[in-house]
């Protein structure tokens, strides 16, 4: 069970002798509790209360990493069952398939997307992470040299999907040094994988449809030394997948089941449903998801609830309030004043900058919250917006005294227009019209 | 950890009636009865897991700010709203229609007679239980409620929208009636329980509520609308009484977003089907007990990913078909 701050303080040494970089024993107890930092910390505790400490405070699901290089990633260290609970850190690898049997064009063309496919969104990059690698053609010199012909020209994270240790061998032979995950060990093959991970230092996903199962091969597979683990509940249906993981999070969370403290995998192929069991993976707890060749909506659409599920609950994505150039404008380029949450920014600017008017966004911090969102929210209020116009200096940017608002902050327009002086024009409500507007309507 | 990962054994989502048989002064050959559940959504099994969720398909009296993609697929359909309805449940297989009086919306509206006719007839030229959206305006609120109201007297649609500053025509036709009610607020859900007690007070029975905690579409608010979606199912299962209610939720800015809109003519359906998929899917997960569409391609997908959902969670009949019997 996890420790409240106040219960590990009192089976801290209470010297606050600062070892641990903390100032007091306390600030370190309410770090531990909050499942920042290692309770190895501190010099100074004898074996029992480091190990009791250790169990209650580490993260409840071990981090693992996947890949080598820039597009690694890591998955795991998760605390909470539901976002609004605190948030979720790592957001799921989407790994896309490829079989050895398949034809060369056919593999060259998945490598290729998820190699250079990005969509932005928001300010991100966002992209499939990298290909999973499935054996089905029964003989493991193919499979080698597939794996061999796409590391040759794609440095991406790798899973590889082979029931069969020679298979994984032949694999690994191409790309065991860059930290591909192996997929995965039952139990007759426990040992063998176990080797292979640990000869190349790979994560290792155990596979198997019952719980108990489960913990029984982590059980093996960490007394062969292997601690990268992940867990593939084995889903026959989209059901299954949503019960086993998220009885497999709980239980880890909850702290009831430490070999259950493992990123979860999901192969979704299998199962047909791409879209549905894609999102479901992403809702429901994987830390590497493993899809079939989705088309490009259906991966944009999926990549945007992976951002929307992994942005922290208590804070938008925000940017910083103040006033940017668009278009390199001059002293008599037109104002428009904006909120500072990041969607807002980021499709303000997309329509300005396809309609090439030169002019200034004048960003007022509304504490990361939409136009709409802080006028009813009373975030945007025309001294907020007086007092923006000081800070930033506006009056010495431009030549002019002409402010353009959002339409959907019309009802402000006559309390800015007192409070600033500044004459003010509304806007269309939709930035899609924004282009025609300024060119229209706008003249200081 | 958080006590609210296990729900409190005996506390159920209440049960919620849709539509009329005949036998029941109606004219629907199936109803629905959604809620139910005692677990987190596809979770249990038996009577715990409740009644499955249902899919709409929204339609629309004036079609002039629906979304284009949309328009070109149903074609003709989109002129004659009772062949349109009529559409969702046979070609396009929804369970329900959304019908939205878009007409309310345009300035100086007045002609109410006209809600009436177009409520009887998709009446008419469905089968199955109705959702009927009337305007959004205050000032013509009582006129329009009561009219789509009594259209539909005995049917028992669901009814929308209430918010909390109005809600008292929407409660008044629903009660005079006998239908049930939408109740939104945005994305909050301590609003949520407050409108729930408001409209309590109006004598509305809460057996005939459907919670709408307001959904931002996939990437505009998503993440705000699935997580207040999490927390109501979770306190409800807690024991608040006032947030033991089925959920709605209808992304319906899903095909106005820059995406979707801005999508290149060939792929704009593909676009279009996988944006509200991934929302209306992802609101399932978090507790949506009815899901609403536009597009007709993203029923199949839904359909298809429900059944996998709900595989051996219910009886066969109750899942896909008739449970007025
Ligand atoms: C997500 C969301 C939230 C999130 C906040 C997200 C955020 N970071 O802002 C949360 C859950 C916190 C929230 C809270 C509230 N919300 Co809210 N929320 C939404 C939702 C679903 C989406 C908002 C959004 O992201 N829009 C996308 C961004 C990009 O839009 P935007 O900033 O307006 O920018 C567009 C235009 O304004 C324009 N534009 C922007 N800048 C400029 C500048 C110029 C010069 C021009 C010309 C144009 C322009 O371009 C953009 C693209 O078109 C909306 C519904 C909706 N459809 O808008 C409700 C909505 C805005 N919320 C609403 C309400 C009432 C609230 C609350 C008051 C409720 C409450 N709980 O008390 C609170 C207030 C928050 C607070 N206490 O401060 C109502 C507002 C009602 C009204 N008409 O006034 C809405 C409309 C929902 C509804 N229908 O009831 N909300
Ligand atoms: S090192 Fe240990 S004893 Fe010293 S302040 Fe930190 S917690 Fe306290």
């Amino acid at each position: 069970m996890a420790m409240k701050a106040l219960d590990i303080y009192k089976l801290l040494p209470k010297t606050n002798c600062k070892k641990c970089g903390f100032p007091t024993c306390l600030a370190f107890a309410m770090k531990l509790a909050s499942g920042k930092v290692d309770v190895d910390l501190c010099p100074d505790l004898d074996e029992q209360t480091r190990e009791l400490l250790g169990g209650a405070t580490r993260p409840p699901i071990r981090l693992v990493a996947i890949g080598a290089g820039e597009r690694s990633f890591t998955v795991g260290e998760e605390f909470v069952l539901y976002r609004h609970e605190r948030t979720f850190y790592h957001q799921p690898g989407l790994m896309m398939q490829v079989a050895d049997t398949w034809p060369e064009e056919r593999i060259e063309g998945v490598v290729a997307r998820v190699r250079d496919e990005t969509f932005h969104r928001v300010g991100e990059d966002l992209s499939v992470d990298g290909i999973a690698f499935r054996w089905e053609s029964g003989d493991a010199d193919r499979f080698g040299g597939v794996v061999g012909t796409v590391e040759a020209c794609a440095s991406v994270p790798e899973v590889i999907i082979a029931d069969d240790p020679e298979a994984q061998a032949a694999a690994l032979a191409h790309c065991g040094n860059f930290q591909p995950l192996i997929h995965a060990a039952c139990a007759d093959t426990a040992e063998a994988m176990c080797d292979l991970a640990r000869k190349y230092g790979c994560a290792l996903a155990v596979r198997a449809g019952d719980l108990e199962e489960l913990k029984r091969l982590v059980g093996l597979c960490r007394d062969r030394g292997v601690e990268n683990l992940m867990l593939d509940p084995a889903p026959a249906t989209l059901r299954d997948f949503l019960a086993r993981s998220v009885e497999i999070r709980r239980r880890a969370v909850e702290r009831t089941d430490p070999d259950l403290g493992y990123p979860v995998v999901f192969d979704t192929v299998p199962l047909g449903l791409p879209d549905a069991a894609t999102a479901l993976g992403i809702l429901k707890y994987a830390g590497v998801i493993i899809i079939d060749e989705l088309g490009p909506a259906s991966t944009m659409a999926a990549l945007t609830l992976r951002q929307n599920i992994y942005t922290d609950p208590q804070k938008p994505i925000q940017v910083t309030p103040g006033l940017y150039p668009v278009n390199a404008p001059t002293g008599s380029a037109p104002v428009l004043m904006t909120v500072n949450f990041s969607l807002t920014y980021f499709t303000l600017l997309g329509y300005l900058e396809a309609a090439g008017i030169p002019c200034y966004l004048f960003i007022v911090d509304t504490e990361g919250m939409s136009v709409l969102t802080a006028v009813a929210g009373g975030k945007l209020t025309e001294t907020l917006v007086a007092d923006a116009i000081k800070t930033t200096e506006l009056e010495n940017r431009v030549d002019h005294r002409v402010l353009i608002i959002p339409g959907y902050a019309a009802p402000l327009s006559g309390k800015i227009e007192e409070e600033t002086g500044w004459e003010v024009r509304v806007g269309p409500g939709d930035a899609a019209e924004i282009g025609e507007y300024l060119e229209t309507g706008w003249e200081a | 950890m958080s006590e609210e990962h296990n729900p409190e054994p005996g506390n159920r989502i209440l049960e919620v009636r849709l539509g009329a048989t005949k036998a029941e002064g109606g004219t629907r050959e199936r109803v629905y009865t959604v809620g139910g559940a005692g677990t987190f959504p596809f979770l249990g099994a038996g009577p715990a897991a409740g009644h499955p969720p249902r899919i709409a398909l929204e339609i629309c009296d004036d079609t002039r700010t629906w979304s284009p993609i949309v328009l070109r697929e149903v074609g003709d359909l989109a002129e004659d709203t009772g062949a349109w309805a009529a559409a969702a449940e046979t070609t396009f297989g929804a369970d329900m229609v959304r019908l939205s009086f878009t007409s309310t919306r345009q300035r100086g509206f007045d002609d109410f007679a006209s809600l009436g006719t177009t409520v009887e007839e998709v009446i008419g030229a469905t089968k199955y239980p109705l959702i009927v959206e009337g305007s959004t305006e205050p000032a013509i609120d009582s006129e329009v409620y009561r009219r789509i109201g009594e259209a539909a007297e005995g049917e028992r649609v669901l009814l929308g929208t209430a918010e909390a500053d109005r809600y008292r025509s929407v409660a008044a036709s629903a009660l005079a009636y006998g239908h049930a009610v939408v109740a939104q607020t945005p994305i909050d859900i301590n609003l949520a329980k407050q409108l729930n007690i408001l409209l309590h007070e109006t004598a509305l029975p809460p057996e005939r509520i459907v919670i709408d905690p307001y959904t931002g579409t996939l990437g505009y608010g998503f993440e705000y609308s699935y997580s207040v979606m999490e927390r109501i199912r979770s306190v409800a299962l807690q024991g608040d009484a006032d947030l033991a209610r089925p959920m709605i939720s209808s992304a319906i800015d899903s095909l106005n977003v820059k995406e979707v809109r801005e999508a290149d003519p060939e792929t704009a359906d593909e676009v279009a089907i996988r944006w509200e998929f991934y929302a209306a899917f992802s609101a399932l997960i978090a507790g949506a007990e009815i899901v609403c569409v536009r597009h007709p391609g993203t029923v199949a997908l839904l359909r298809e990913a429900l059944r996998a959902l709900l595989e051996g969670s219910h009886p066969q009949e109750e899942a896909y078909g008739d449970e007025s019997a």
